[in-house]
């Protein structure tokens, strides 16, 4: 299996790269246009702000081959500024257009802080397996300023897993052949270790 | 609800760890690389690592190698020591860095907040705040007028675009004499920006105080570093005590 990291120019990879490579598989880092093509699982990690991502997405052709490849229903998983990509509008240092798989905008935090630095148990809303490993607690580490908010109630459906920040806050979303997570996975220590196998061995429907 | 976040500050020279007092007379605490390790393992919410050699001016540029090495875990980390320009920036978070910390080049060039978030997002900055207290009345190390209130210094943080400030009690650092839990309040309360205090905590019983008083993010030095405490010894300890600590 050929696991595809992207690497857009924003972004610490080492921890996610590390995290599956310790797993037993050897990630690929793809970091220009025309190397998708013999990827079967890809990752869009994420600490970056969204004007600056989404541009250099664009300027080097990737926005379109990441959409062309979440059309080939090969498993996609998106963390953090990675995961936010894939809602309609983004509003971090100025408007950008985002792949739009999700029917909602990227807002900012107002209350009760502007940043949401920290370990947060994340609330499961179904029955889902993917919690499955996990034993103790729902624990996982968020750091971002905006949040994804729906422009449906009932979309809200879409989202496994929230927490709470002042307001209600999407945190694991599985569409189709994507997932993703507001939280870092790859900085959550061992519950974050048991949700990057769980994508791993992840059979959309 | 989130965590209460526990948080050790590491400092490095000379690719090995080192503690002090007062940011003075620093003794070699062991390898970064292994206490980073346990530190993951034992579960740390966070690490903080800071290269002083930029500051002693013994290089240019703080030890990005090794950052490299330490990042290979799994907890968020966050770097600084001389980080000055974008490609500064850039090579840490291409090194492993989830934040990087910013300090005294906040002084001189105080855009470079904004450059860097626009790239990687504010939550990716934490700015440092190094704070004395002479005679009861309190200043910021760098500043060498003593003009400038450490309440509105960090509130414009804030607004330069800080996703997170860290705040040193320089006099209290390293001497385990106890955190300054009503000057952090105050500045705690006067920004809508997370915030990390450190400088002082030599006990459990200090710790308690600090995090009953309402504030939720600590940063250790000398408790972690050259103690018999480690961080699931303190995590029981707080958990005992009710707070809300992960385990």
């Amino acid at each position: 299996m050929n696991i595809g990291i992207l690497d857009y120019n924003a972004c610490n990879i080492s921890s996610i790269y590390y995290s599956i490579y310790r797993l037993g598989y050897d990630p690929k880092i793809i970091k220009n246009s025309n190397e998708l093509n013999d990827i079967d699982r890809l990752i869009i990690p994420g600490v970056g702000a969204a004007k600056s991502c989404i541009d250099h997405l664009n300027q080097t052709g990737l926005f379109n081959e990441i959409q062309e490849f979440l059309a080939t229903q090969k498993p996609i998983l998106g963390i953090c500024m990675g995961f936010q990509i894939f809602a309609t509008k983004l509003y971090e240092h100025g408007l950008s257009k985002g792949i739009g798989l999700i029917e909602g905008e990227i807002v900012p935090f107002k209350k009760p802080n502007l940043f949401n630095i920290g370990w947060q148990d994340v609330e499961i809303n179904k029955k889902s397996e993917i919690f499955k490993d996990i034993k103790n607690n729902n624990s996982f580490y968020f750091c971002h300023s905006h949040y994804l908010k729906f422009n449906n109630k009932k979309d809200e459906e879409e989202s496994v897993g929230t927490i709470k920040f002042g307001t209600l806050v999407p945190s694991l979303i599985i569409k189709k052949n994507f997932m993703g997570m507001q939280f870092h996975p790859e900085k959550s220590q061992k519950n974050g270790l048991n949700l990057i196998k769980y994508f791993l061995n992840w059979s959309p429907q | 609800m989130s965590y209460l976040r526990i948080i050790p500050s590491l400092l490095i020279s000379n690719g090995k760890l080192v503690k002090g007092i007062n940011f003075k007379n620093f003794k070699n605490a062991g390898s970064p690389v292994t206490t980073v390790t346990a530190l993951d393992s034992q579960k740390a919410d966070e690490i903080f690592i800071v290269d002083i050699d930029c500051y002693n001016k013994k290089k240019l540029e703080p030890d990005f190698k090794l950052l490299k090495k330490i990042a290979e875990n799994n907890t968020p980390i966050t770097f600084g020591g001389g980080i000055k320009d974008m490609i500064m920036a850039k090579k840490a978070f291409s090194s492993g860095a989830d934040k990087i910390f910013l300090n005294s080049i906040i002084f001189n060039d105080e855009k470079i907040i904004e450059k860097i978030a626009f790239q990687y997002g504010n939550q990716a900055i934490v700015a440092g705040m190094n704070i004395i207290n002479k005679n009861g009345k309190y200043f910021i190390m760098e500043d060498s007028s003593n003009t400038i209130d450490p309440i509105e210094y960090a509130k414009k943080l804030q607004k330069l675009g800080a996703g997170e400030l860290k705040i040193i009690f320089v006099n209290l650092e390293g001497t385990k004499k106890g955190i300054d839990i009503n000057y952090s309040k105050e500045i705690n309360n006067n920004v809508k920006i997370p915030c990390i205090f450190e400088g002082g905590i030599g006990n459990l019983d200090q710790l308690d105080l600090f995090f009953s008083s309402g504030l939720i993010s600590i940063g250790l030095g000398s408790l972690i570093t050259f103690s018999d405490y480690n961080i699931v010894k303190i995590k029981h300890h707080l958990i005992n005590k009710n707070f809300n600590v992960r385990v």
